[in-house]
């Protein structure tokens, strides 16, 4: 074998190594997850890393302990009416920041996308101060409202919008449509890949956030499946097997979200218009 | 009542004006193409005319009303966009008849007009496909289908034919001629393609930097160029310009010396007096207008040649490497490198002054 012959396959070895080792780091949560939903706490705690017959045993506990046809609702709701919402007033302000010039649009972007740099924790006292001054606290309503305008989400149809053909649009003045008609009957449909892509990003943010709900949310009955499971988690005895089962469930709409809309994900990554 | 009026319409993008200052009248049933190089802003003032842009200052009518201010879906015109405009996510009917709902027409009424658009360009095999499975042949059918339907006063086309191959953008050449002659609509087209130009037109408006640098019938601009602008866009291939002097002449005529070409001496007919011994000036000859007969005689070495079949061209230079386009209608038995005299009737030459513009 040449030299070049052996550096190419040594270099192979090399990425492959990497991505092996990356893939196991990814993989190994879920994989621990699945596992310990079929063991008892102290073989989890032992680190027992084969399957186990608790399965039920683990269930029958989860669901004495846990609402769990609420916390799910709960979760649900807010996950879908916050994605609805910020589709839409995002994408509204993607696309308004990219067809519709001004002379304060690019300064105003910018101001827009430096917010992104301000951490989550340190607008938090603010937030829970305005949302108690609203009277929202403990209610849904506060922690779908400051999602909905996600400076990053604007970002992203305003990048995506830079594809849009501007001669649909004209094309649609000739038609006679108003602007908000060629928003909602050309621009959306035209973009649907792109749709799909800030949907799976913004429904998994939406559904796994944690530190938000936290401070709003109150009472047992407004709780999310995260708080749940990480109440669980944290009692005096806690009892792992549950909180696998739980945290298990917890996974399956975003999965399912993930790959019901993953050709559309991919499309939208790489641009929405062919 | 389909004229477009345009009296001094200006465009702006802020401190930068795009159009200076249009003039123009379009005739019902007119075919006005308008022409001229990249950024010269033909499609500018179209997308005026269509109401995608607004007008800066002066004035626009359409059917005899002021149409300014006006929206476009008001303004009667359907406009045929260079890479089709056909919405990705709805069928070739959908598209076509898309802009009927808009205008509260029945369903019924939608179908009957999109299938009588649909039968006159040959669509009816196509009318539940998405875009994507079209040809670019189809796609721009079903763009110009798109704009019959709404039976507008006047057609706007934007470089309709630009992202065709050869081969095709001749035949949709030959289809929106026919078009026109059946439906006998207003026609306003914009192209960069001085053959489509000139096969399509009732009147070709040639524009350079926002301004209107002459108006009138294809051959009439071809035979009678106002300037150095017009005479080099105008023909392909391109008219030679040959620097001159003025030599002497006398009323009706002038004698030109081509230094650069051993000194000939090419009487041209004016109209006027001829200009003052001594004047630079510029002579036009049409590669065309070469013959074995002509009364004047240009020394050139041939430094390239192209068979085209039924012409060749042949690219020649003088001792001071000016180049000569000749097109000669047979196949001449000469080879590159080969000295020869080309001739031509001093009767079809152009003369043009220092600042490009004719001398009648």
């Amino acid at each position: 074998m040449t030299s070049y012959g052996l550096k190419q396959r040594f270099s192979s070895v090399v990425v492959y190594a990497f991505l092996g080792v990356m893939a196991f780091l990814s993989i190994f949560p879920f994989l621990w997850m699945v596992i310990g939903a079929t063991n008892t706490t102290s073989d989890i705690i032992k680190g027992k890393m084969s399957f186990g017959e608790s399965l039920l045993l683990n269930a029958t506990t989860f669901f004495t302990q846990v609402n769990a046809p609420l916390i799910f609702w709960n979760s649900a709701k807010i996950t879908i009416i916050a994605t609805v919402l910020t589709l839409l007033i995002s994408s509204l302000a993607g696309y308004g920041f990219e067809i519709f010039a001004s002379r304060f649009r690019e300064k105003l972007y910018t101001l827009m996308l430096l917010t992104l740099m301000i951490p989550f924790a340190a607008l938090m006292i603010p937030l829970f101060m305005l949302m108690g001054k609203l009277g929202l606290i403990n209610t849904h309503i506060a922690v779908v409202l400051p999602t909905v305008a996600s400076a990053f989400i604007i970002f992203y149809f305003r990048q995506s919008t830079k594809a849009f053909p501007h001669e649909l649009r004209d094309a649609a003045r000739v038609d006679g449509l108003k602007e908000w008609q060629i928003f909602f009957l050309i621009y959306m449909p035209v973009m649907r890949s792109t749709y799909a892509a800030a949907f799976i990003i913004v429904f998994m943010t939406v559904w796994n956030s944690y530190l938000w709900p936290l401070v709003v949310l109150q009472s047992n009955d407004t709780k999310t499946i995260t708080l749940v499971i990480s109440s669980l988690g944290s009692a005096y005895y806690p009892d792992y097997g549950a909180v696998m089962i739980g945290t298990v469930l917890a996974t399956i709409p975003t999965l399912f979200v993930f790959f019901a809309m993953q050709r559309q994900f991919v499309e939208g990554m790489l641009g929405s218009v062919k | 009542m389909s004229d477009v009026t345009l009296r001094d319409v200006r465009k702006s993008f802020g401190a930068v004006e795009i159009i200076k200052g249009v003039d123009l009248d379009i005739k019902s049933g007119e075919f006005v193409v308008f022409v001229g190089p990249s950024g010269c802003g033909k499609s500018t003032l179209l997308r005026m005319v269509a109401g995608l842009e607004t007008i800066s200052s002066g004035e626009l009518e359409i059917g005899g009303e002021r149409m300014n201010e006006v929206d476009p879906s008001q303004r009667g015109i359907a406009m045929v966009f260079q890479s089709y405009a056909l919405y990705p996510h709805m069928t070739v009917r959908e598209n076509m008849g898309f802009a009927l709902r808009f205008a509260k027409l029945s369903k019924e009424e939608i179908r009957k007009q999109v299938d009588e658009a649909a039968r006159i360009l040959e669509l009816e095999p196509l009318m539940d496909r998405k875009p994507k499975a079209l040809s670019g042949g189809q796609r721009q059918r079903v763009a110009i289908g798109r704009a019959i339907v709404r039976h507008p006063k006047v057609f706007l086309f934007d470089e309709p034919l630009s992202n065709l191959d050869a081969e095709l953008r001749v035949h949709m050449r030959i289809e929106i001629a026919k078009l026109h002659r059946n439906l006998g609509a207003t026609i306003v087209y914009v192209t960069h393609d001085q053959v489509e130009a000139m096969t399509l037109a009732d009147k070709i408006v040639v524009l350079r930097s926002g301004i209107v640098e002459q108006v009138g019938a294809p051959l009439e601009l071809y035979d009678n160029p106002a300037n150095l602008f017009v005479a080099g866009f105008i023909g392909s291939p391109k008219m030679n310009f040959l620097k001159g002097e003025i030599d002497g002449g006398s009323a009706g005529r002038a004698d030109v010396r081509l230094p650069d070409f051993g000194g000939a001496v090419v009487p041209v007919a004016l109209k006027g007096d001829a200009p003052a011994a001594g004047t630079p000036v510029t002579l036009g000859i049409r590669p065309s207008q070469f013959a074995d007969d002509g009364d004047a005689a240009l020394p050139v070495t041939v430094d390239m040649m192209e068979h085209l079949g039924a012409e060749t061209l042949i690219y020649a230079r003088s001792a001071a490497s000016d180049l000569v386009t000749i097109a000669s209608p047979t196949r001449p038995n000469i080879q590159i490198g080969d000295t020869l005299t080309a001739r031509f009737p001093s009767s079809g030459a152009l003369l043009f002054d220092a600042n490009g513009k004719r001398i009648y």
